[in-house]
């Protein structure tokens, strides 16, 4: 599943080797917003002080628990929030300019689109808000339907599109005028396991292509496997924040995995290790290590796939 | 394949008007005009009455009632369907996280819903042209048979009675009539719209604009009620200007009373009326603008 592009991708990619690198793709500056209470209802601090900064090309993932303030930090972001301080850019533009919105393709969490548009006539509208036209916009329309898996229900009218296919579709939208940074808001949430993989494997592949990814996602699993750098949030602040790598790390234990070992050769490994106890080394945990669910998941689904294949062949 | 952004883009106001007007058509709002059809057909050769001038009268009647009731409902319901169902659908977050200034997104959308008002007008309107023009011919035949069986057919009578039908029948009037029921709606649907930047839910905006385009009919009469008798000349002024600002006065676009009675309407009165009703939409639009820029989604 690659990402479809077109020969004036190339001037979008000149554009971006134009920007300096000491130029971040977002950056957030002490970012605080309270909304107002209405009548009877006291003021909230949805985002206390916030800062944080996502270099060009990187995949940053946002965490935290629901009401932790990423929605209102992606907003804030997008321009669809003023913040009561504090600043938000994008590539080097503030929030607040139209214009900075050019260079994002955003997917809010749980989206919906005009009920009476089918799947190509929706990209093409988005597409015309970005300054896009004619059969260069149709024939790209048409490329990320397939990408998203969606072309069967290019003539189908969204109203009918199942919460997996809106989903697809609005990951269609946020990439259908070529975006230097995508903003995902939990992108493959109500999205079966198959998809789910489908678009960690795109975000990956945007990220080889030197697409800034910003995403929130409730599956932690697999922000680890896209994600360069991580922000923790938590009652509206950022309480952790670095590369995944580091975060993750537990520096004063080392993991071994062996193929094909025998008792034997495990038994002498255990001995050797005995012999440090004098400096503190202990072994913690010997065994088979396990599989994810998901990766579970995916190979039944694929061999059954397969065997169906073979059954039609045959 | 990057799109260049524009400060004003007329492209992006098209495709946000173009995506109002297919959705509006495509929720069969349009089938309205087949019951106006059937209506319109039905008063003019269904229901005869004794003199050609009252069955001439009666279906212009009866159809501008049908084109006042599908603008007027058409400029409060569907208006106020549009920004807060987008709102509840999140299908604003994806429009304005595209480069598109939050005015444009509000002309787009009247811009939409007055081209489904202007084509339903224009459609109703040549519906009634057709039946009207087909109708007046028949009367006119039948009143002549009638005065040929009496053997009172002499060239005097057959002129009086085309002159008394033509009066009555398809005329230019008809058309400045039909506009000035679309200028009218025209200043609903941007009240309404402004409305519905501030309103928590759209039974509040339909609510509110129902109240004031009741308001605004009934304007001139409350302002001879409650100002002309208990306030002197400037405050009376005043007050009248704050409440025409409040509640648009709706009454300068009911000249449909003129058109069905077969009167002319003066040119000087059709300007003003376009002029006052250019002038409430540019002035809610701005309104418009300025309490959805702040607002937070």
């Amino acid at each position: 599943m690659a990402v479809p592009t077109d020969p004036s991708r190339d001037a979008a990619e000149g554009d971006r080797s134009v920007d300096s690198p000491a130029v971040p793709a977002v950056e957030v500056d002490g970012l605080t917003k309270v909304f107002k209470g209405g009548l009877g209802k006291r003021r909230f601090t949805a985002v206390r002080d916030l800062s944080l900064r996502v270099e060009p090309g990187e995949v940053y993932g946002l965490i935290g628990p629901n009401g932790c303030g990423k929605s209102t930090t992606m907003k804030a972001i997008l321009g669809l929030l003023t913040p009561t301080e504090g600043r938000t850019s994008i590539f080097g533009r503030s929030s607040k300019e139209v214009a900075s919105r050019q260079a994002v393709g955003f997917l809010p969490e749980n989206p919906y689109f005009y009920k009476h548009l089918n799947g190509l006539e929706t990209l093409v509208f988005y597409g015309q808000l970005c300054g896009l036209s004619g059969a260069a916009l149709k024939a790209r329309a048409m490329d990320l339907l397939k990408m998203t898996g969606l072309e069967d229900a290019a003539d189908r009218r969204g109203g009918g599109f199942s919460k997996g296919m809106l989903q697809r579709l609005g990951l269609a939208q946020a990439l259908v005028h070529e975006p230097r940074l995508l903003v995902l808001d939990e992108p493959t949430a109500g999205v079966d396991p198959i998809g789910s993989r489908k678009i960690r494997d795109l975000i990956l592949e945007f990220r080889e292509r030197g697409i800034t990814v910003l995403v929130t996602s409730h599956l932690l699993e697999q922000l680890q496997e896209v994600c360069d750098r991580i922000g923790i949030m938590a009652h509206g602040k950022m309480v952790r924040e670095g590369r995944l790598s580091d975060l993750i790390a537990v520096e004063d234990q080392t993991e071994l995995i062996i193929e094909n070992a025998s008792d034997a050769m495990l038994e002498e490994l255990k001995a050797v290790i005995a012999k440090g106890a004098a400096s503190g080394a202990r072994l913690i945990r010997a065994g088979n290590p396990r599989t994810t669910l998901e990766r579970l998941f995916l190979e039944a689904s694929e061999k059954a796939n397969a065997d169906e294949g073979k059954g039609v062949e045959s | 394949m990057k799109g260049s952004y524009a400060r004003f883009s007329l492209r992006r106001i098209l495709a946000l008007a173009s995506a109002t007007l297919t959705q509006l058509i495509r929720m069969r709002i349009l089938v309205f005009l087949l019951i106006f059809s059937a209506i319109v057909v039905g008063v003019g050769f269904v229901f005869p009455l004794p003199t050609p001038e009252q069955q001439l009268k009666l279906l212009k009647d009866v159809s501008f009632g049908a084109l006042q009731f599908f603008s007027v409902a058409m400029a409060v319901v569907a208006t106020a369907l549009l920004l807060p169902r987008d709102l509840e659908d999140r299908t604003l977050y994806t429009i304005l996280a595209k480069p598109v200034p939050r005015h444009e997104y509000l002309l787009g959308k009247l811009l939409g819903l007055l081209a489904l008002i202007g084509g339903g007008l224009i459609v109703m309107d040549l519906i009634l042209c057709g039946v009207l023009y087909v109708r007046q011919e028949m009367v006119f035949q039948e009143f002549i048979a009638a005065l040929r069986s009496e053997g009172l057919e002499t060239p005097e009578s057959t002129a009086e009675v085309r002159l008394m039908v033509d009066q009555q029948g398809l005329s230019w009037t008809l058309h400045a009539g039909v506009f000035a029921v679309f200028l009218k709606a025209a200043v609903i649907s941007s009240l309404a719209l402004m409305i519905s930047t501030f309103a928590s839910s759209t039974l509040f905006t339909v609510v509110c604009t129902f109240c004031a385009v009741i308001i605004g009919h009934g304007q001139q009469l409350a302002r001879e009620f409650f100002f002309h008798r208990h306030l002197d000349g400037i405050w009376e002024k005043a007050a009248s200007t704050v409440f025409a600002i409040l509640a648009p006065d709706l009454q300068m676009f009911d000249i449909v009373d003129n058109v069905i009675n077969g009167e002319a309407v003066p040119s000087g009165a059709m300007l003003s009326m376009t002029g006052m009703g250019a002038m409430y939409v540019v002035g809610y639009l701005i309104v418009a603008h300025l309490l959805f820029v702040e607002k937070e989604l």
